[in-house]
């Protein structure tokens, strides 16, 4: 009688343990959703000094947080940079200054390094933490489309000189990857929850 | 009394039924773009249309809109923002703003960069706006 009794107690015990297991499972794969690996391909990039870079060598060994952007872009792309120059700022405040923070532009055609270099200085970003890429045309498609992110030339305005300019419809994206490359979650550029991200940060340690 | 009030409503300049609030714009440099925002503020008892906007910072300002078209966001030009009576119509990041397009000049942090807005009904009013991030 006894021996039922504990047998059925150790039956409960393991059923409630894998019951809790997975539950802990599906709200880790909540937590940080996705698992792809980025280093399985290379891609040459210019950073915002003109100096050749690698991707993803560039990111390995630390905690990334990549957003994408066109400087031309007067609204979206602005507010994604800012909250990933709030995170920055957030994470500094509390000690946190080993997270790296990437922005790639698919504009090669116009975001020279030059002008990305000017588009951080303006607002202010210092580069301890932060690359800003441009690459060729095919190498930033090839990249894009490894985080699923389109940008599509739209709308074009004439100046009066003769040139034009042209509007992009984009992904509104900022990424999370681990110091291993992997891509682990996205998050919309332009109104992303800043401290989601940081506990994002910090869950995955830093 | 109520000759008085009525004679006083119509002396009231339309300018003064409609106030900008907390005009700024985003940093950016020369050659590029940037975006103008602020609160219109109608107190009138009619609509008002903002039709059109000028700088001296730059040669084409249009009123813009961004909109969202599944996991992409795009923008586009719109002809004109009404203001209902009595209401008011925030021009925010993510939304309606004026695209200031190819900068004569940087407009760095803490800058002031002065617009002539053009309304319907209260003519033109001059705003500055302080680039902040």
């Amino acid at each position: 009688m006894k021996r039922i009794f504990k047998l059925n107690l150790i039956k409960t015990f393991l059923q409630l343990f894998f019951v809790a297991l997975f539950f802990l499972l599906i709200s880790c794969q909540e937590k940080l959703p996705l698992n792809k690996d980025l280093t399985k391909r290379s891609y040459a990039f210019l950073n915002q000094d003109s100096a050749a870079v690698n991707f993803p060598e560039i990111i390995l060994g630390k905690t990334t947080v990549i957003g994408f952007i066109y400087t031309h872009c007067p609204d979206i792309c602005p507010m994604t940079t800012h909250n990933m120059a709030l995170t920055e700022e957030r994470l500094h405040n509390q000690g946190i200054d080993n997270v790296l923070f990437v922005a790639l532009s698919f504009d090669p055609e116009r975001d020279s390094p030059e002008v990305l270099r000017k588009f951080a200085e303006i607002r202010g970003i210092n580069f301890n933490n932060w690359i800003f890429l441009t690459g060729d045309e095919t190498t930033t498609k090839d990249l894009l489309k490894r985080f699923d992110v389109r940008a599509i030339p739209t709308d074009s305005t004439f100046f009066e000189d003769g040139t034009n300019s042209y509007s992009i419809m984009h992904t509104d994206r900022i990424s999370l990857i681990n110091n291993k490359g992997i891509l682990k979650k996205n998050y919309k550029g332009s109104t992303i929850n800043i401290e989601e991200l940081i506990t994002d940060i910090k869950y995955i340690g830093e | 009394m109520n000759l008085i009030l009525a004679i006083l409503f119509f002396i009231v300049p339309a300018e003064e039924k409609i106030k900008i609030n907390d005009p700024w714009v985003r940093p950016s440099s020369e050659g590029m773009a940037t975006a103008l925002y602020f609160t219109i503020e109608n107190s009138g008892e009619e609509a008002d249309t903002l039709y059109k906007v000028d700088s001296e910072i730059s040669k084409m300002v249009q009123i813009h809109e961004t909109y969202k078209s599944g996991d992409m966001m795009g923008m586009r030009e719109v002809e004109m923002i009404v203001i209902e009576p009595n209401s008011s119509f925030e021009l925010k990041p993510g939304s309606h703003h004026i695209m200031v397009m190819k900068l004569i000049r940087d407009i760095p942090i803490g800058d002031k960069v002065e617009f002539l807005l053009h309304f319907k009904q209260a003519g033109e009013i001059n705003i500055t706006a302080e680039a902040r991030k």
